[in-house]
């Protein structure tokens, strides 16, 4: 039977759990401190803040990314902005208020306390951000400006035009360089995190191949505290960085760390829409641009004109038609699932027929194009060099794209897996945003578990300890040389004929088909078998070429597919399980006569959360186990954003 | 599926193949055929990269990331330009509708000998960390902020300011420059924060501090040519090169001889 | 740790150095290339004021703040150009066409400022250690420094090449002038265009005043 998940969330009023707890936490004395060793994987906003952070407080920090540079991780890519409960333009925001939204937004399947405490430290978030000289979007008077993000009827959305996930991750990367300087953080460039190593059931280090010389490296340590992102590479089109993978966080769960949720993917429903077979990313706009544009599709099928030539009287403007008191700004599940039916019922527009319009001119015709370029020029630029038109005149194509993953590693109130001593933070770890993240709202919580949860609880962990002294030496890091080079081995002794890629989009296809944006039993059933025959082709059939011990990026390519292989098999399960539609996981067989998510709450009201059991030549197993979510400040009540 | 609104074009490539630092470099030519011009100049190489591996030949090196002219992973020069022939562009968002059928593309690395070529056409960009770690940077621990909104900032300062840390850290600019001076990426840093008032107490030693080190990193030094500036994907002003100049000048003067 | 910063040897402050130097010659050549216009007004005119100029015992101070100036604008240059030929070793196999050009003006400095250096000092040669004619006016003897000035721009050799070496001279003070401002840290949106044309205006003030002289000897006089 399966184990209870406990989530060590502390007791007492929602509003006093985190304080309370703080409190009650050992703490390690400042002297000691410097005694400890930590091990932080990933520099984007979670493991940049953290290393940062935890460095500041003495402890000595090394710090790993798959990069060159520690600045180049993908919440660089952050466009929009980061939510904090300020209520600077005093429209009514508040913790609770910011607290209600996101748990609704997650369709009920995040746990309160988290969501709750997240809440609280946004606040604080913005406070350091500004304080390191984050250049954030100011109003005349010299104050910090706000905008509105979907999901919300409050503007508390702090930006620095299109690039907020640059400038938030540059403040937090050059706290750490700070720490690099102080010779407190020791950086590990352009390192790729293989295993994870195990001494008495604890994390103790991990195994890296140094990716410009090939060498595989063992660090050890006292704890281990992972953030190294989401898995939507599964999809092959994401919104991601190409580098962005799942195989950090997939080498811990094969050791013993469960994964939550993992059929909970975000898709965004204001991507540019792909245009031909050579395609390798997706590139996302914004959701800010829902702010001032309108979505809308012709309303005859095949209506083949140019868009400005159609008028009024001919367009469906569906998401202001369907969610009149939301309108363009629902939640981003919605707003992609809108587009899906209309592309489904034959109105999707463009070359492919696989998009919708994203419409200025009413905004340019209003405020005039000044205001709509300072607002979003930068965004406007980025469509024109990508599409070739210039949607100051022309509307913008839209269409969904895989753009966040809420799954990921279980982890406790403390963000401590079920691993003692690995700690996950940010997108790679499941904690805040349930079944559908709102906007702005992965930055915050990037930045709050980095700066704010993990100095904490971290310290209460080590001082609970009685870690016996391990280093590079011992047994099991041998073990995990021996188990990462063997692998290595295995990929150029295939000597097949197809490429990495190829299999990676053959993969890529088969998500997006059958657990896309609507996924049904009979399709996740057959999924789960045709993932498996990818996967045994591709450990049959692999090409590999170059060197072992150099740079070789088709190698690391290969070990990051390998994983999504047994990955994207783990998300259709989980997807097939969940018999309900919540957020991002539509099934189709669940739905209200209007085609919104129907959830299950008797059923479903709980984290799934999957441990690894075996695999034998081709088949993989799992167990299932359930945290239950109660729910006591928000109320069960179905999403309506009408 | 996918519509194919684009054009197909034949290219001919001169690629800079080198299998490491202390190797020898040279040129190698490749075909590639049938490349859509809606395709980004990277697809491009992917397509080439994968008819390499199937033949069994090493694909050709470049560092990439997030493909959205963010990250500042892409670094190569496309016909003796960095990034390539358009203003504002980082190489990922360079589309083959740039370039005429039949044209030759000739594609290097960046070269400067603060960049060492790690393989190919990836360089190693390291010295900016290093230059960063010395102090582009306001020294505050977590948890020691005021208010967010407790110091106003004029909003014209606060758009200059975004302006500078606008820059990707892709070194374009050293690229581009015929001294392969650093001047543009650390003026911009400096910039960024010499223009807020959180920026000013450490404004003189981080002056000082990141200048040194961007000489002991082996950078050249600044002519004023503005060729960095034209390179530079984000078009970040030469204005950042004259206030690191004057602010360089004023902290030098300053300077007590004893450092803390 | 953080290297040791020293003004001296430190890039920007080298560059500073030289702009200094540079600003200060190129007012020299401004003064210098008004002084030569004497010679339009009449022989007598040009030659009493060179004679003024070098009765002066000041002419001594001066002389040695000149060759002080051009020997440090000509040294940290040298060392600065080296310096950058280390920090970018290999070229470029194609040069940058269309917006990302560097235009030759400003990649062949270095050249220029050898020209002008071969110049200066065939031109001392020439003239101020050259061949001594004199002409009295009111008792007082005088060099004829006209005289030697209207024999040598009658040697087409040297008109030429007097007249490449002008207009080297110009493309570097165009330059020079136009961007010490910016090296000095004074740079603004709307003032660096202005003073962009301001260094332009003055590079070809100083150049056309100089080859004034040889034109109008070769060929009108």
């Amino acid at each position: 039977m399966s184990v209870k998940l406990d989530a060590n969330i502390p007791e007492g009023p929602i509003e006093q759990k985190w304080d309370k707890h703080r409190f009650s936490m050992k703490l390690v004395n400042p002297a000691n401190k410097r005694k400890y060793q930590v091990i932080v994987v990933g520099t984007g906003l979670a493991g940049a803040s953290a290393s940062a952070s935890l460095a500041e407080l003495g402890y000595n920090v090394k710090t790993f990314c798959i990069h060159d540079s520690p600045r180049r991780a993908h919440s660089i890519a952050a466009q929009g902005g980061i939510n904090a409960a300020k209520n600077y333009p005093n429209d009514g925001d508040s913790i609770y208020r910011l607290f209600y939204d996101t748990v609704k937004g997650g369709d009920f399947r995040a746990r309160e306390a988290n969501v709750y405490r997240l809440a609280q430290i946004s606040n604080l978030i913005i406070d350091q951000c500004v304080a390191q000289g984050v250049p954030f979007a100011r109003e005349y008077g010299g104050l910090l400006d706000n905008r509105s993000f979907g999901g919300a009827q409050v503007s508390r959305t702090f930006y620095a035009r299109g690039q907020t996930g640059q400038q938030l991750l540059l403040g937090a990367y050059s706290a750490m360089m700070r720490q690099v300087g102080l010779g407190k953080v020791k950086l590990f460039p352009r390192r790729e995190m293989l295993d994870l190593v195990l001494v008495d059931g604890k994390a103790r280090g991990i195994t890296v191949r140094n990716l410009t010389t090939g060498e595989i490296e063992s660090h050890a340590a006292d704890a281990v505290v992972l953030a190294t992102g989401g898995y939507g590479n599964v999809y092959f089109l994401s919104t991601n960085a190409m580098k962005s993978n799942v195989t950090a966080a997939w080498r811990c769960h094969k050791k013993g760390a469960f994964f939550a949720n993992p059929c909970f993917t975000q898709i965004h429903p204001t991507c540019i829409p792909r245009s031909g077979d050579y395609q390798s990313k997706l590139t996302l706009m914004s959701e800010s641009l829902r702010n001032d544009g309108r979505v809308w599709v012709p309303k005859n099928k095949g209506d083949a004109r140019p868009p400005q030539q159609i008028p009024e009287e001919d367009r469906d403007y569906y998401l202001e038609r369907v969610y009149p008191s939301f309108g363009n700004l629902v939640p981003r599940d919605v707003a992609s699932r809108q587009a899906k039916f209309r592309v489904d019922e034959g109105r999707g527009v463009g070359p492919t027929e696989e998009a919708v319009y994203l419409d200025f001119g009413d905004s340019i015709r209003r405020l005039g194009q000044k205001a709509i370029e300072a607002k979003y020029g930068n965004l406007f630029q980025m469509y024109e060099k990508i599409t070739g038109e210039n949607p100051y005149e022309v509307p913008m194509r839209i269409f969904p794209a895989v753009h966040y993953t809420m799954g990921g590693l279980w982890v406790d109130y403390n963000l401590q897996s079920s691993v003692p001593g690995l700690h996950v933070l940010g997108e790679a770890n499941f904690s805040d945003h349930g079944a559908n993240r709102l906007g702005a709202s992965a930055l915050m919580q990037g930045l709050a578990d980095g700066y704010f949860i993990i100095p904490y609880t971290l310290g209460n962990y080590l001082a609970g300890q009685d870690l016996v002294k391990v280093d590079e030496s011992h047994q099991a890091f041998k073990d995990s040389q021996q188990e990462v080079r063997a692998k290595t081995d295995k990929f150029f002794s295939i000597q097949g004929s197809k490429s990495v890629d190829e299999f990676h989009r053959e993969l890529g296809q088969l998500m997006w088909n059958f657990v896309g944006m609507s996924r049904n039993a009979h399709g996740l059933e057959e999924v789960q078998n045709r993932i498996a025959g990818v996967r045994e082709e591709f450990w049959q059939n692999l090409k590999m070429t170059g060197q072992r011990d150099y740079r070789n990026d088709e190698l690391e390519k290969a070990g990051r597919v390998a994983d999504f292989l047994e990955m994207g098999e783990l998300m259709a399960k989980d997807a097939l399980e969940r018999r309900e539609s919540c957020g991002g996981h539509f099934r189709e067989e669940y739905q209200t006569p209007e085609n919104e998510a129907l959830r299950d709450d008797d059923k479903f009201c709980h984290v799934a959360a999957y441990e690894y059991q075996s695999q034998d030549s081709h088949k993989m197993a799992w167990q299932r186990h359930q945290e239950e979510l109660s729910f006591e400040y928000v109320k069960l009540t179905t999403r309506s954003y009408k | 599926m996918a519509g194919t609104a684009g054009k197909a074009l034949n290219l001919k490539l001169k690629v800079w193949r080198q299998a490491g630092p202390d190797k020898e470099g040279r040129f190698v030519e490749y075909e590639a055929r049938n490349i859509s011009s809606d395709a980004s100049f990277l697809e491009m190489l992917d397509v080439i990269n994968v008819d390499l591996v199937k033949s069994g030949q090493e694909p050709i090196e470049f560092d990439h990331d997030c493909r959205e002219g963010i990250c500042g992973s892409c670094s190569m020069v496309i016909n003796g330009s960095p990034h390539g022939p358009d203003r504002g562009t980082a190489t990922c968002q360079l589309h083959m509708r740039r370039f005429r059928d039949g044209e030759t593309i000739v594609i290097e690395p960046f070269r400067a000998k603060a960049f060492p070529i790690v393989k190919d056409l990836a360089v190693d960009r390291s010295a900016f960390d290093r230059i960063m770690q010395v102090g582009g940077f306001i020294s505050v621990n977590t948890g020691n902020a005021p208010d967010a909104n407790s110091l106003p900032v004029p909003k014209e300062n606060a758009d200059m300011a975004f302006a500078a840390a606008t820059c990707i850290g892709c070194g374009a600019c050293v690229a581009a420059c015929k001294n392969a001076s650093a001047s543009l990426f650390v003026s911009a840093k400096l910039a960024h924060l010499a223009l807020l008032p959180q920026g000013q107490a450490e404004r003189e030693q981080r002056t000082l501090s990141m200048v040194a080190q961007m000489d002991e990193e082996g950078f050249g030094a600044c002519t004023n040519t503005g060729a960095c500036s034209a390179a530079c994907p984000k078009e970040i002003d030469l204005e950042n090169i004259a206030r690191m100049n004057r602010d360089y000048f004023k902290a030098s003067l300053r300077e007590r001889s004893e450092k803390s | 740790m953080a290297a040791k910063s020293s003004y001296l040897t430190s890039t920007i402050g080298q560059k500073q150095i030289v702009a200094l130097s540079g600003l200060s010659l190129s007012l020299f050549v401004l003064a210098h290339m008004l002084g030569n216009l004497l010679i339009f007004v009449s022989p007598e005119a040009y030659n009493l004021y060179g004679h003024a100029l070098t009765s002066t015992p000041l002419i001594y101070v001066a002389e040695l703040g000149l060759v002080t100036l051009f020997g440090l604008h000509v040294l940290i240059a040298v060392n600065l150009t080296v310096k950058n030929s280390v920090a970018r070793p290999n070229k470029y196999a194609v040069a940058a066409e269309g917006a990302k050009a560097t235009s030759w003006v400003q990649k062949s400095l270095f050249i220029q400022g050898l020209v002008i250096l071969v110049f200066v000092i065939l031109h001392l040669i020439t003239f101020k250690f050259g061949q001594v004619y004199e002409v009295t006016y009111d008792g007082t003897t005088v060099r004829d420094l006209h005289r030697l000035v209207v024999e040598v721009f009658q040697e087409p050799g040297y008109v030429v090449w007097y007249f490449i070496a002008m207009v080297v001279l110009g493309l570097h003070l165009s330059h020079g002038v136009s961007s010490v401002l910016q090296t000095f840290g004074a740079a603004h949106p709307r003032l660096t265009p202005v003073f962009k044309k301001v260094g332009l205006a003055y590079a070809a003030i100083v150049s056309i005043g100089f080859v004034a002289l040889p034109i109008y000897f070769y060929f009108i006089y």
